[in-house]
């Protein structure tokens, strides 16, 4: 029990970030239907917020957050991404969000600064 | 001469990075048709082909892979990206890679250490 709680407290909090991401993304797509004009102001829009509010947590990370917004048409569409850090300080979160036009994925990934 | 070695030696090469992801997307894909059931495959390998090369360059950077694939069939995508981190030592590169039935977007993020 002991032993899991020290763990958390120096790592990463993904459930507070998805919280976060989920909070940015309703806010600025949430109810929109896609639109090839308006995708480019939305992802950017939405890696700022998450961005934003994540540094204003002021705790001690450097952030990278990525955001693909796809239009729904049946297509196939796959994501990975693979870290090389320090696993017991550092961490990640991916939000899968979607409407009925379109599929929304961010993904914020925190790295430790000693 | 010293201190400029040193600082190759530390930064982050765009370039260099640039070169890694492309020869790594094309071992993995470079000659497959867009495949459901092979894709999860595909990106896996990708991202651990990339991440491999660049930590074998033994420089004292954190990396973080990212891999789109997309089958094409019309559908519009857009992906972006924003970074708090350290401009002077840190750095990102993306490249876009297609053939005839998708696209791949691989994404390499280098945090100093």
């Amino acid at each position: 029990m002991e032993e899991y709680q020290n763990g958390n407290e120096g790592s990463f909090n993904s459930e507070e970030a998805e919280n976060v991401v989920k909070e940015c993304i309703e806010n600025i797509v949430g109810a929109e239907d896609y639109s090839q004009t308006q995708v480019n102001k939305w992802t950017a829009g939405i890696v700022e917020r998450c961005l934003t509010q994540l540094v204003k947590q002021g705790k001690p990370y450097k952030y990278i957050v990525t955001c693909a917004v796809m239009q729904k048409t049946g297509a196939g569409l796959h994501t990975a991404n693979s870290c090389y850090w320090d696993t017991t300080m550092d961490g990640s979160c991916t939000v899968r969000w979607e409407n009925r036009t379109m599929y929304c994925v961010v993904s914020v990934f925190a790295v430790a600064v000693v | 001469m010293d201190e400029y070695q040193t600082e190759e030696e530390t930064a982050f090469i765009v370039e260099d990075v640039s070169k890694v992801i492309k020869e790594s997307v094309e071992v993995a894909i470079g000659g497959s048709t867009y495949q459901h059931s092979r894709v999860n495959q595909w990106s896996t390998s990708v991202v651990e082909q990339c991440l491999s090369q660049l930590s074998k360059m033994g420089k004292p950077f954190k990396y973080i892979v990212t891999c789109i694939i997309m089958q094409k069939n019309g559908a519009g995508l857009q992906t972006a990206s924003a970074c708090f981190w350290d401009n002077s030592t840190d750095g990102s590169c993306a490249v876009r890679w297609e053939n005839k039935s998708m696209y791949c977007i691989v994404s390499v993020f280098g945090l100093a250490i």
